[in-house]
């Protein structure tokens, strides 16, 4: 039974950092109808950003998002005004390419630059874990679950209470109605973008002292995200957290239970058989 | 004109070793004619019907471990095993082909890749079969005379005209398909799939027939890998990376032409490979820009615009 | 014994009721127009006869063979053809390509298919356009290139959805003498139109459609002077 539980909160932890990066792929995806292949390496610069903070800075990882969210929204802003806004409109198969295209090269920038070594982050205050109830819980993972709640609810608040979020969600479900509401898609859109690249980043920065770092973490990253999205309906923000929480769930419980090689492919049929029929997602709130 | 420079182009690939025979080129030349063959397997369903696969490591998988498994396993030579790789793939393609078509566009490209990541995790699993993550090793190939004299597998020399038929047989195959129905009814499909139905095609049966064809030349590439490489593991031939490769490779070259995967591969893998050599890491940087300036500038390909221009000279 | 046979014919999307219990005949060699308000279930009922979508209830019978169900690729090669309400060519491939592909349903070597192709087009007055990307084609010849496509499939029965949409009062004209001509060729057609001078002089028997029902089923002369479909397309007065 103790063990069934420890699983199930370990997922839930590793859970809410899929979730994150999860929202930032579903709501780019909701307002511009895109899948962005380059995703998982928005992720992966958010580790190497932690990384670089206590290597060189001195800073702990986790109080360095402060300063690699804003520069992450930067990057985003960035890539869609200059590199994919001219894509976009030539439709979603040419966007998914050039998307990976550019997932190729920010990984193997990566890798040149520094090298292709795995790398980890040790904190000296991280190395025993926290006991609550007898579960054992490792306090960085805590310490980034706690962190991606606030920043959850703080997306809550923004898509719900300010008209830049009402903006997003409006665009989402009808751009052009939105329109002739007179939202601004365009900025919408490019905000959008830089919030959804802004989540991943985040992301990989609480991510990064309870994995493994190395440049192309990011293709397998990228992959579980589109499990949790499709699970989840394409588009819902609540759907994505809650695809990322099953999904960690769902994989420490494998790891537990199950043979611990398949239960990564139990994930791909899930998510395979989601696509074929019920591809508006588990809960029915995705659009196709 | 265009047909003194095939012959042209046939008589060099055949000449090739004998002009330039240092070992670090021959390996080039049957990269680039392994990925020639990958590039036209991709072409032949993602150019042609214009169905976007990121999954097609499976079938170069598939033809690589049949090729492996019948050598080791039964004694069959790898000559005769790749063929047979290529038909396994074929088969496979079938009903993957069924259960993924019911999908269209960005959808079909996702379900491609959850289902090469299935297999490669069976694969990894199946240790029984093959081998898990040790994976298969070839150490010596059979003896063999071709000619008269017994060939000579550490020289690099035999494997390249081995690569050369094959990535000759593949542009046949796909210059064949472009002047048939099946290639014009692939290209109705590309442009407008309820049009296409409208018209009498059945198209889940032309898809499915396109990717059986581009899986046999998948799985051909793969046995070839497997007798070329000698090692194979889940990891190197069921990869993502391979995938999308083969994507960038028919991408960059140019989709629903006959030479555009020559072309893809001639640029590409040059580059990468001596990239390779100089950086060690890091080569598919080139792959990644390239295939941003593809989409961005060049749609139609390296070989589309060629083409273009060179037919607007006259 | 009729060409096309519609028994009871149904659909409803979840809650909406599209089509109710339609039923008609038409007979071979016959031009059938079906009219109605804008939402009336016209092109829902096309669909339905040409299998892009499937019918709740109902029966439809070609020759006496029930094709309700069938795949639209299965459903023209059983012979019934259709257009589409906004036309969609095969937009990068040129006007005989377009129409080769459609003709080699019946010609399956290349060669024949389009020899085929070409003579339809002459037919269709786009024999000097051959060359021509389907995309830069006026709207006119477009139209025309989208009929020539489904007339190289060798159809029995051919479904026109609004033909003469966007075209001005002589491509109107032209139009109809083209339509009266396919029929003369030995094709049976059914035409949705809004412009209903064209398809009251060119139409041996109307059905009108209102609210996916049919509420007339008359020659031409009789619709008009029908209170019933008056009243449809203009409402009723208020007293």
């Amino acid at each position: 039974m103790e063990t069934f539980v420890q699983s199930i909160v370990s997922g839930l932890l590793t859970g809410s950092l899929y979730a994150m990066i999860g929202v930032g792929l579903t709501v780019i995806f909701g307002v511009m109808r895109i899948i962005n292949m380059a995703h998982g390496e928005m992720v992966m610069l958010g580790m190497y950003g932690a990384f670089l903070s206590i290597s060189f800075l001195k800073v702990d990882p986790f109080l360095s998002i402060v300063l690699w969210i804003p520069i992450a929204f930067l990057i985003g802003v960035f890539i869609y005004r200059f590199l994919l806004k001219n894509i976009v409109p030539a439709g979603e198969l040419n966007t998914l390419l050039y998307t990976a295209g550019l997932s190729l090269f920010i990984a193997n920038l990566v890798l040149l630059i520094g090298t292709g070594d795995y790398r980890t982050i040790k904190l000296k205050y991280a190395i025993m874990p926290l006991r609550p109830f007898g579960i054992s819980v490792p306090i960085p993972l805590a310490i980034a679950f706690g962190m991606a709640i606030l920043i959850t609810v703080a997306l809550y608040w923004f898509l719900a209470r300010t008209d830049t979020g009402r903006a997003i969600r409006a665009t989402s479900q009808e751009p052009e109605a939105a329109a002739l509401m007179g939202v601004n898609v365009d900025r919408t859109t490019i905000i959008t973008f830089a919030l959804g690249t802004a989540l991943a980043c985040a992301a990989g920065v609480l991510l990064a002292p309870s994995l493994y770092l190395y440049p192309t973490v990011g293709e397998i990253l990228v992959a579980k995200c589109f499990v949790i999205v499709v699970l989840g309906g394409l588009g819902s923000v609540p759907g994505a957290i809650a695809g990322g929480l099953l999904l960690g769930v769902v994989e420490s419980l494998g790891a537990v239970y199950v043979s611990v090689p398949y239960k990564d492919a139990i994930g791909f049929v899930i998510f395979l058989l989601v696509l074929l029929f019920r591809p508006s997602g588990l809960f029915g709130v995705g659009k196709s | 004109m265009k047909k003194i420079i095939i012959a042209l182009a046939i008589f060099l690939l055949f000449a090739a070793p004998w002009i330039v025979s240092a070992p670090f080129f021959v390996h080039l030349m049957i990269m680039v004619l392994m990925w020639t063959v990958l590039g036209a397997s991709w072409n032949i369903l993602g150019g042609f019907t214009g169905q976007v696969s990121f999954g097609h490591s499976t079938f170069l998988g598939a033809g690589a471990y049949t090729t492996m498994i019948l050598f080791l396993k039964l004694g069959i030579a790898p000559w005769y095993g790749i063929p047979i790789g290529g038909l396994v793939a074929a088969l496979i393609a079938l009903p993957i082909g069924f259960i993924c078509f019911r999908l269209r566009g960005p959808y079909f490209a996702l379900s491609t890749l959850a289902v090469a990541e299935i297999i490669r995790l069976i694969a990894l699993n199946w240790e029984s079969f093959t081998n898990g993550p040790v994976g298969l090793l070839i150490t010596t190939l059979p003896d063999v005379t071709f000619g008269g004299r017994s060939i000579d597998w550490e020289n690099k020399v035999p494997f390249y005209y081995i690569i050369a038929v094959i990535a000759l047989a593949a542009i046949v195959a796909t210059y064949i398909m472009s002047r048939t129905r099946l290639g014009a009814y692939s290209l109705a499909i590309r442009e407008d799939i309820d049009s296409a139905e409208a018209i009498g095609i059945n198209t889940v049966q032309t898809r499915v027939a396109a990717l059986s064809l581009s899986a046999f030349f998948a799985g051909v590439a793969g046995g070839f890998y497997a007798m070329y490489f000698r090692y194979i593991d889940p990891d190197a031939v069921f990869s993502i990376a391979l995938s999308v490769e083969m994507v960038f490779i028919a991408v960059v070259g140019g989709l629903t032409t006959v030479a555009g995967p020559l072309i893809g591969a001639i640029v590409l893998v040059t580059f990468g490979e001596t990239f390779r050599q100089i950086f060690l890491v890091g080569h598919l940087i080139f792959y990644g820009l390239m295939m941003m300036i593809a989409i961005r500038y060049l749609p139609e390909g390296i070989w589309g615009r060629l083409r273009l221009w060179l037919g607007a000279q006259h | 014994m009729a060409l096309l046979t519609v028994k009871g014919l149904t659909k409803y999307f979840g809650g909406l009721r599209a089509v109710h219990d339609l039923s008609f005949e038409v007979q071979p060699g016959e031009i059938l127009g079906l009219i109605g308000p804008n939402g009336a279930g016209k092109t829902t009922a096309f669909n339905l006869i040409a299998g892009f979508i499937h019918p709740t209830r109902g029966q439809i019978l070609l020759d006496g063979e029930g094709i309700a169900g069938m795949k639209p690729y299965a459903v023209t090669r059983k012979g019934i053809a259709r257009t589409f309400q906004i036309v969609k060519p095969f937009k990068k491939l040129t006007v005989l390509e377009n129409v080769t592909l459609a003709a080699f349903l019946r010609f399956p070597s290349r060669g024949e298919a389009e020899a085929e192709a070409r003579r339809v087009l002459e037919r269709m007055g786009l024999g000097s356009k051959i060359s021509a990307l389907a995309v830069d084609l006026t709207l006119s010849e477009q139209k025309r290139l989208e009929i020539a496509r489904a007339l190289a499939t060798q159809p029995k029965l051919l479904l026109l959805d609004e033909p003469m949409g966007g075209l001005n009062a002589t491509e109107i004209e032209q139009a109809s003498i083209l339509v009266r001509d396919i029929c003369k060729g030995g094709v049976t057609i059914i035409w949705v139109e809004h412009v209903l001078k064209a398809i009251m002089n060119s139409s041996n028997r109307v059905i009108v459609i209102n609210q996916g029902e049919k509420i007339a089923d008359a020659s031409p002369g009789e619709i008009v002077e029908n209170p019933q479909v008056i009243a449809a397309y203009l409402g009723t007065k208020k007293r």
